[in-house]
Order: C-alpha cells, then sequence, then structure tokens
C-alpha cells in the first residue's frame, strides 16, 4: 500500500492536468464569485437587478452563499474530472500493463489513487475557502462577521462531500476505460441533482443532499439524510476496488 | 515442473473475433532465450498476457517457478508488453524509479539500480527529460529498461525491438545475452526473425493461436521454413 501511495502521489504532483484542474478549482470558483460581488456594485442597474437575487443578503452572507452555490455544481465537475482521468489514463496510456505482474495488487493502486485524490480534494478545498476569504477581503467586504462564519464551514463542509461523492466517476472510467466514461458520469449525476432538487426531494438524493443542505439554510435536511453519503461512497469505492481485482485485458 | 522458469499447459482463451489461444503448451527454461513469432493475431500477445495474468484462460495452467499465478513472487518478473511503462509527466529517472518501487525495490537500492538503467540503455543525456518528450524509439528504451532494471528471473517482452533504432537493437540483443547467461528465462515474440535467430536457443512458430512447430536458430533460410510452416498449417486448416 505504501508502494502505491508513494507512486501514486510522484504521479500526481508532477501531472499538468491535475495542476490545471486545480488552478480552476480553487482560483476559478473563488474569481466567479468575487467578480459577482464587483459587478452587482457597478452603475449598470440591469446588471445589478440580475444578480443581486443571487448574493442576497448582500456582504460576506451572499458572498458566501454563492460561492456554496458555485461549489456544488463547479466543484464536483473539477473533482469528477481529476478522479476520472486518475483511474483511465493508465488505460489511455497504456500503463496498465506495466500494473499488472508486479508485486503491488491493483486493489492496492487503486486504494492509493482514492487516497491521494481525497488528499488533494482536501487540499484544493481549503485553498479554495482560503482564496474565498483573502478574494473577500480584496474586494472591500472588510472582517468577516461571526455568523458568516457557519456558512464557510458549510461551503468547506460541502466541498468534502463534493471530493467523496465524485466517487462513482473512478468506478465508471474504471469500467468504461475512458475518461469521458467518468465525466459523463459525473454529469449525468449533477443533473440527477438538480432534477431532484426541483422535485422537492433533495434531501434524499444522497448527490443533493448536501448542496440542499449548505445552501439552503430553511430547508431542513435530517442527520440521516445526510448520512446517505456514507453507503453511496462506499459503495463506489467497493464498485471500483471490485472492478481492479477482476480486471483482464481483454479489450 | 519447478525446473522451468515458466510452465504453461493447455491454454485456452478465445475472443468473439475468432482470434485466441486454442491449447497452447509453453515453457521456458532458466537461462534460455525462447522467441515467439507468428503473423499478427496469431496469438502471441494473448499467450504472453495469459502467462502474466493480464487475462484469465478458459482452460489450462500457468505456473512461474512451481507457483500458480496466484503465488508467484512477481518481483522475480520483467516484462514489457504492448506499451512501455511510461508515464509523460516524469523524467526517465522518476520512471523508473517508479517502475522499481513497483517491482518492490527498496528505496535505498533504487538510485543505483536507476543509473545503472539508464547507462546500460544509453538514455543518459534523456535521464532528465521528461516521458512526454522522448521519441518513440527513447520511450521503447524507457520501458525495456524499467522491465529489465531489477534483474528478474523471468522476463517476457512483446516485440520488443518495436521503433528502436539500429543501435537500440543490440543495446537489448546484449542486455538480453546477458541476462540469460545469468540464469533469466526470456521470452520474446518479434517479426523479427533474423533477431530473434540471433539470440533465441528455441524458436516456436504461432499460427491461429496454436503452436504448429518450431525453427532452427542456426537454419539457413529460417524465413523460408516459417512461411513455409504456416502455409502448411493454413493448407491443413
Amino acid at each position: 500500500m505504501t508502494i502505491g501511495l508513494v507512486t501514486e502521489f510522484a504521479k500526481l504532483v508532477h501531472s499538468t492536468m491535475v495542476r490545471v484542474t486545480t488552478i480552476l478549482v480553487v482560483l476559478g470558483i473563488s474569481l466567479i464569485c468575487a467578480a459577482m460581488l464587483f459587478a452587482v456594485h457597478t452603475d449598470d442597474p440591469q446588471l445589478a437587478a440580475k444578480l443581486g437575487p443571487l448574493i442576497d443578503p448582500g456582504g460576506w452572507a451572499g458572498y458566501i452563499t454563492v460561492a456554496i452555490q458555485v461549489t456544488g455544481a463547479a466543484g464536483f465537475v473539477g473533482y469528477g474530472v481529476v478522479l476520472s482521468w486518475l483511474f483511465s489514463r493508465e488505460f489511455a496510456d497504456g500503463t496498465i500493463t506495466g500494473l499488472f505482474a508486479i508485486p503491488v495488487s491493483r486493489p492496492a493502486i487503486a486504494t492509493a489513487k482514492l487516497v491521494v485524490y481525497l488528499a488533494w480534494g482536501l487540499v484544493t478545498a481549503a485553498a479554495l475557502l482560503l482564496a474565498l476569504i483573502v478574494l473577500g477581503f480584496i474586494s472591500g467586504l472588510g472582517g468577516v462577521p461571526a455568523d458568516v462564519v457557519p456558512s464557510m464551514a458549510r461551503q468547506f463542509g460541502l466541498s468534502v462531500f463534493t471530493i467523496v461523492l465524485a466517487t462513482p466517476a473512478a468506478w465508471a472510467a474504471t469500467l468504461g476505460r475512458s475518461v469521458l466514461a467518468g465525466i459523463g458520469t459525473t454529469i449525468g449525476i449533477l443533473v440527477l441533482s438538480q432534477v431532484s432538487v426541483i422535485a422537492g426531494s433533495g434531501g434524499w438524493f444522497p448527490f443533493a443532499a448536501p448542496a440542499v443542505w449548505a445552501i439552503h439554510t430553511d430547508i431542513a435536511v435530517t442527520p440521516v439524510q445526510l448520512a446517505l453519503v456514507i453507503p453511496v461512497v462506499v459503495l463506489a469505492v467497493a464498485l471500483t476496488l471490485h472492478a481492479w481485482h477482476r480486471l483482464q485485458l481483454d479489450r | 515442473m519447478a525446473e522451468h522458469a515458466v510452465d504453461a499447459r493447455g491454454l485456452v482463451r478465445t475472443f468473439d473475433d475468432g482470434t485466441g489461444i486454442r491449447g497452447v503448451d509453453i515453457w521456458v527454461a532458466p537461462g534460455e532465450i525462447h522467441a515467439l513469432v507468428g503473423l499478427n493475431g496469431a496469438g502471441k500477445s494473448t499467450l504472453m498476457r495469459l502467462l502474466l495474468g493480464m487475462l484469465t484462460p478458459a482452460d489450462g495452467t500457468v505456473t512461474i517457478a512451481g507457483q500458480a499465478l496466484k503465488h508467484v513472487d512477481w518481483a522475480a518478473v520483467g516484462h514489457l508488453v504492448d506499451y512501455p511503462l511510461a508515464y509523460r509527466e516524469l523524467t526517465c529517472r522518476q520512471n523508473l524509479a517508479l517502475g522499481a518501487r513497483l517491482h518492490g525495490v527498496s528505496p535505498a537500492k533504487i538510485p543505483g539500480m536507476v543509473a545503472a538503467a539508464i547507462a546500460e540503455l544509453q538514455l543518459t543525456q534523456y535521464a532528465d527529460r521528461r516521458a512526454a518528450k522522448l521519441s518513440l524509439g527513447n520511450k521503447q528504451r524507457l520501458g525495456l529498461a524499467s522491465a529489465l532494471q531489477h534483474d528478474p528471473r523471468f522476463i517476457v517482452l512483446d516485440e520488443p525491438t518495436n521503433s528502436l533504432d539500429p543501435s537500440g537493437v543490440i543495446l537489448l540483443r546484449e542486455a538480453l545475452l546477458r541476462r540469460s547467461d545469468e540464469g533469466a528465462a526470456v521470452l520474446v515474440s518479434s517479426h523479427h526473425l533474423d533477431e530473434v535467430a540471433r539470440i533465441a536457443g528455441r524458436i516456436s512458430v504461432l499460427n491461429a493461436g496454436r503452436v504448429i512447430g518450431s525453427l532452427d536458430p542456426h537454419g539457413v533460410d529460417i524465413e523460408r521454413a516459417f512461411f513455409d510452416l504456416v502455409h502448411s498449417d493454413d493448407v491443413a486448416a
């Protein structure tokens, strides 16, 4: 397992694709939110009217609310893309043959990929929150009010939920042996989540429940509903490891 | 059985398109270089995948150093099948260190082993260049270095001369002869009959998923002997 972790870490830290996605997740999301702050305070009344409701009630609270909404969608896609790439690149680059007939088992390699992904995701989530705070200060929002701190915690919490909920992408990328299979699955889950929220059943859809919990403080999401995330992630991880255990190079 | 580095009996694995392996027996002794030759689709790569656990046989058995595949000491095996183990974002040196790690080499031994492998395959000037920037030939040399650097006792190489320039072919030849002299068993497939005749002690011919005969590495016209065998088999079928 240690060998798998060392090798997967080396691949991740040197990857241009991971670096670009990290920048997109951290700076992309935080700049979108900061840009909305600037845009709503322009002299253009039409733009202010369009964007105003999105950052209601304004200030830090509105800014973080926007950040939570963007994290729920863009963050999920970003994490899904990296996870899909981590698993599918072995097939695309042909390096999968080198992962057979070695002393390290393939489930150990897949586990190492998931652990390294989780560590990268947590670092990225922390960097995103930090970037949001710095850009909030730069945007002239002033000191962080105490009542906004729980919202910030929800934003970070949603990032963590998003990181683990992207795990079906690893399974899909393995079965499909393609990054598109993983990304397609990620987008499909995102669409289903939106539909479940619109239908009013988002709390009971594990992929949507954390976003509903983080965004809509007026809608009660129960601990049981949030806990449904656990079996979903456990199942996705188990299916991924099983797929790597049973893997054959027959196509 | 245990005297063979690898011993496969009655291997069967076919695919929907009709290709595959149909009842192949094959073995390689320690210190022997055994070459597999055949036309495209004859089953060479499938056979190698079966020997390395990349495919599960529908029938038949494989043992390496007398052990079933579940219990093989894979640290003693080196292989290059299809694509080299070369991650585009890593340098040659980093790729070789990663390959050594995956083969269970202790971290303390890796720098020396990697340096020796770079020297043996003459990759010194590319040692700190990312794999993405390497030519196909140098990427193949990198893959061969990764497969051979830990001095495996059983070596499997699928068409290893692909993309190699003439000097790379000679380096590979010397590397394989050196290892077989030291007792390693080598199974190598190739389309280049002259090249395998230079290094192999035994040449088996595959056609339509079966071993249909063998060629004398010291024969006068090995190419003609090969086509005679294949043609006779095709006519008989």
